[in-house]
This record gives structure tokens, sequence and C-alpha cells, in this order.
């Protein structure tokens, strides 16, 4: 059976940035709109977390908005 | 001759199966026959118009403390529950270096609100790996314990400060592999994790600071024992749940193991939170995947006083720092005008209106008699105080010992919640049974699931209520020897009454170490419980009885 279409995520490597993380997560797009989108798709992250940015080895990252 | 005859009751087996009249017999703590039995027993329990059924099985606890002074984990046993499953939520007290207690104490007094007290004057830590804590809790036990060794501490314990810093090095995962192998050879049935919990100091748990590939060798060593993954996800996101379910899977069909997440909760909210995890687990069911989610049964209701931390704060850092610091210094800030007036402001511009206003007034404490039942709102307007200000101020008139109750925060509506637990993918569990001490009791949910989901409700019938916390429960964690009422199986017995089980009102009790407070729930309509053969409860009473075993 397949599996119906979910959010699709990501989880961040070893030391990875975040902007390391959009240019693998979101490849051909201008560094700072990837980061910008990874950020804005990912409050729990970037918003909700303190320290605010502190990526964790278990992070799921969102790679898109949410699925419609 | 049998050790034990249970006679005449309405025989629930704990498979679903039909109920009928019977009796059980018991001889050398096994179930020696199950149906009209004949001969002679020294001890005779009269169970006529009431239910005989395997005993129940917790299995999301805190006890892990509990159990060092408190061998029957009261009072989740005198509600029928015989068996449970302490160490989740990434947090065990072994293995534990000595040099790490203190750190690992931080996080059970954040995580699971627990008091330090019942961390330094209540035992002797006698052990660092798991078979001494084992070794530790066995001797006393009246309940049964199928624990589970935490990631946060596995981590620690190889990795020290950097397990809050870093990913592991292949080395470090191996000793991991290594150390969890030891675990598992001590007794452990399974290993936790957390993707969401701070130690005390705000910093995430060492488990989040892990490599999926690190959860992932670890799960590797599970699949050499069949054992159980167990995991607290982002339970406030469902995108992040169903992102966790996904991966639970994933382990799951690699590894050949079962996981299980929990809470699972229902909330008006975000209606479609519970059903879209549900749908999701089906999927992967579909697939070969065991993702069991655990849902419990009652609402969320939360107490609390400004004499110690509560998770009520959880969003407001201010009040979370000011209510940890020592009394004295607490209530010099909470007299500060200055600081009060932040405190207040953190509330936004209704003053605490919408956060605090439906507050009542608990009583048994300090607060004045003619204020118990009356809401925070009500008791504000008459102060001519918004309701942050009135909690503070009326807390100071009373040297802060004014409990109020936050009542059905959410998981409250039956009609949703009934179906939910009547799902056959769907894990009765997450009591957090010996946590959140000052919080609300975690005792009694099985009582909650007869009175209100099978009496009340119908959403569940007696015998398939009683299947879900005992033989479905047993197969979810590999637990073989438990859960049904059969010949040759372990004498895990509850003799209830059908029209009458139930959990009390929720009071304050003072029976922590050190005078400590928790909320408790008495058991209602629960006659007699037998662990392995012996009657370890019985007429409202606790036995000498010491039958517990850890279980696997």
């Amino acid at each position: 059976m397949p599996l119906t279409r979910q959010r699709r995520f990501v989880t961040p490597g070893p030391d990875e940035t975040v902007e390391e993380l959009a240019l693998r997560a979101l490849p051909g797009e201008p560094l700072e709109a990837a980061v910008d989108r990874i950020k804005s798709w990912n409050l729990h992250i970037f918003a909700m977390r303190k320290p605010a940015g502190l990526l964790l080895g278990s992070d799921v990252v969102f790679v898109e908005p949410p699925v419609g | 001759m049998f050790d034990v005859i249970v006679k005449g009751g309405l025989v629930v087996d704990g498979t679903g199966a039909p109920a009928f009249t019977g009796d059980v017999a018991v001889k050398d703590g096994r179930i020696a026959a199950v149906g009209k039995v004949e001969g002679e027993a020294r001890q005779v329990v009269d169970a006529a118009g009431r239910v005989v059924a395997p005993g129940f099985i917790d299995p999301h606890t805190h006890f892990d403390v509990q159990l060092l002074w408190d061998g029957a984990a009261r009072p989740a046993l005198e509600h029928g529950v015989t068996t449970i499953v302490p160490g989740n939520c990434s947090l065990s007290l072994a293995p534990l270096k000595a040099a790490d207690r203190r750190r690992v104490v931080g996080m059970f007094q954040q995580i699971e609100e627990m008091p330090p007290e019942a961390f330094t004057t209540a035992f002797e830590w006698s052990w660092e790996d798991f078979a001494g804590y084992v070794a530790a809790i066995r001797k006393g036990l009246s309940i049964n314990v199928a624990p589970l060794v935490g990631h946060s501490v596995i981590r620690l314990w190889v990795m020290g400060n950097a397990s809050q810093e870093r990913a592991a090095t292949p080395d470090e995962i191996a000793a991991m592999q290594d150390l969890l192998r030891e675990c598992l050879d001590a007794g452990a049935v399974g290993l936790s994790t957390s993707f969401v919990d701070v130690d005390e100091n705000g910093r995430p748990v060492p488990s989040r600071f892990a490599q999926f590939e690190e959860l992932d060798a670890l799960c590797a060593v599970l699949g050499e024992y069949g054992r159980m993954l167990q995991c607290v996800p982002e339970f406030y996101a469902t995108d992040i749940t169903i992102a966790r379910i996904d991966q639970l899977a994933e382990l799951s069909l690699k590894h050949n193991i079962p996981t299980t997440f929990s809470p699972l909760f229902d909330t008006a909210a975000v209606p479609d939170n519970a059903p879209r995890a549900i749908a999701r687990v089906e999927e992967h069911f579909a697939r070969g995947a065991r993702v069991w989610p655990q849902m419990q049964t009652r609402p969320i209701d939360i107490s609390f006083s400004l004499l110690r931390p509560s998770l009520f704060f959880a969003r407001l850092p201010r009040w979370v720092r000011i209510l940890r610091q020592p009394l004295d210094e607490r209530l010099a800030a909470l007299r500060d005008p200055e600081t009060a007036d932040k405190m207040v402001a953190d509330l936004g511009p209704d003053g605490g209106e919408q956060m605090m206003g439906r507050l009542v007034v608990r009583g048994g404490d300090a607060a004045p008699s003619e204020l118990v039942g009356k809401t925070l709102s009500e008791i504000a307007a008459a102060r001519g105080e918004v309701p942050a200000r009135a909690l503070i101020n009326l807390s100071l008139e009373h040297g802060l010992d004014v409990a109020f109750l936050s009542a059905s925060q959410g998981h409250q509506l039956t009609d949703r919640i009934g179906p939910m637990l009547a799902h056959p993918l769907v894990h009765i569990g997450a009591s957090d049974g010996g946590a959140h001490l000052a919080s609300f009791a975690t005792y009694g949910d099985t009582g909650y699931l007869f009175s209100e989901f099978v009496r009340k409700g119908r959403y569940l019938s007696l015998e398939k209520a009683v299947a879900k916390v005992t033989s479905e429960t047993a197969d979810i964690w590999g637990l073989k020897d438990r859960g049904r009422l059969a010949e040759g199986l372990a004498a895990d017995i509850v003799v209830f009454d059908a029209d009458n089980i139930d959990r009390g009102a929720e009071l304050p009790s003072f029976d922590m170490p050190g005078d400590g407070m928790r909320y408790v729930r008495a058991a209602r309509g629960v006659d007699t419980v037998l662990v392995n053969g012996e009657v370890a409860y019985s007429s409202g009473a606790y036995t000498q009885s010491r039958s517990g075993v850890i279980c696997a």
C-alpha cells in the first residue's frame, strides 16, 4: 500500500549550519532566499526554540510548506 | 491443593472473548486452571458479583525513583495495575555514573516535576549500571516492573558533557550499542528517546543531539533482542508528529522492532491532529511496520500553586525562572513591584484573562474558603485587578499556599476520544504514572477507562476494554507471560466491580519524601489485586506481599 504524500523533511547533518542545510535541501535557490524559506517553514526551531535556530541532530526540518 | 482460588466471578480473560462465570485457580505464582475449578485452596477469594480479569499493564510511567522506596508504586497497584513500564522519555536512573547523578536528577525535576527530596532523602544510591539499579528495586517489589533504558543516560554515560553538545563519533555509537546490549541483558525491555525535552537549564536533553544514524544504530541492537523503541514526539505539531511516525516506521521495518510514541492528544485547537496521526499509523501498519500511538484516557487537568514550579507556566519563561528560585528569593521577586509588573505584562494586553481567567481556586490549603470554587476571573474582578496580578497577590497574601485548577485543558471530549481508544491500532497508555506530582494525579486512568468509556459512553465493551489494557499491551511489548487469564501464565489478577470501578477525586497527599506533596486519586471499585499469585491489595489495604518481579 503506497503512503500518502506528507510534508517533506530532512534531518541536519553533523555540525551542519542552516545555510549548508538550505543549500542541500533547496539546491538552485539563492542562499538568502533558501535560508529564509527554511526558517519560515520551521518555526519550531527558528522561533519557538531557545536559543532560536539551534539545530539539533534529531531535528525534523521541513523543506516545503504545509501540504495543502 | 491450590494456593488461591478466585471463586465465582465474571471471568474476563483478557483476550476480548465474552465473559463467563467461573473460577481462577493459582498455584506457585501461575494460573493453574480457569473455568469450573474443583479442589481445595489455602486461600479463597470470593468474587461473586465481581469481574475477574488479568492485571492491568501501564506502558508509560516514571516510577523509576519511587520504586526505590515504594515497591507497590502506590497508588497504581490499588487501581489494578500489576505491571508498569518506567524509564520513558529518554530518562532512566541507570546506567548512570555517580558524577552524573545530579545532572539526571535535574532532568527528572524539570521534565517530570519531581521534588529534589525524592532523590536525596529516601534511598542510597548503590548502583551505576543497569543491573545494579534492577537489583536495588527488585528486593522490595510488590508490582511487576518492565523497565526501559533511557537514550539520554546512555549517551551521557558514553559522551559525558559532549552528549549535550554534538553528534556522536562512530566509536561512541559503538560504545552506546554495547551499553544498550548490557542493559537489555540486565532486564531492560527497550529503549526510550525524546525529541522534545529540556533539562533544568533549558538545554535540550542528550537524546536530542543524536543524528538519526545514531538512533538507527541503537535500533539495530533492539532488533537483536526484538525490543521496543519508545519516543516522545513534538506532540504539539501534527506535521512533526507525522514525520516522527515515518521515522519510527522506517526503524520498525528495518530492524523488525515494535515502536511506540506517547502522548497522542486530541485537542479542540487542532481537531485533525489525532485523526491524521492515526491515519498515518494505519498506512504504516499496512506496510508491516509497528508504530503504536499511546493515548491516555483522562482529560488534561493541571493544578498548581506558586509554591513550586509547574508546567502550567511552560510558555512563560520569566515565571518559570522565578518559580524555580528558592522560596525566599521567589517571595522577594514576587513582592518586587517591577518584577511583578513584568510578569503581568508577559500575559499580554488582557492581563491573563484568556490564559488564567478560568482557573478555579481548589481549596484544602491556605485559600480563603469563600474563594474556593470561584474562578480567577471572578476573583480578579472583585479585587479590581487583572487575573495575573490577582494570582500573584492572592498567593502572596497566603504564603503562596493557594492552589489553582486549570481543568480540561484538552483531551476532554469523550465522544471524540472514545472511538479513538477503541481503534485497534491505538495503544491505551501515556499515564505518566509517578510524574508531574504537583500538577495532576497520574493514577486511575484505567478506572476512568471503565467509568467514562465503557459504562457511560459505551465506546468499548467490558471485554474489549480489559483486552486493551492487558493482552494487547502485553503483546505490543512482548510480555509473553502476562495479560491473559490462561493456564500456565503468571497469576496477575484483578477483581473489580464493573458497576463501580472508577478513579477517585484528585486530592493532595503529603506522602513523598520530605513530606513532599503530590496529587493522587484513590481507586474505587477494585476489591483484590494479585501479583504473581499473591494477594498484594485487598479490601482497601496493601498487604506485606513482595511478589513483584522484573519481567521481560
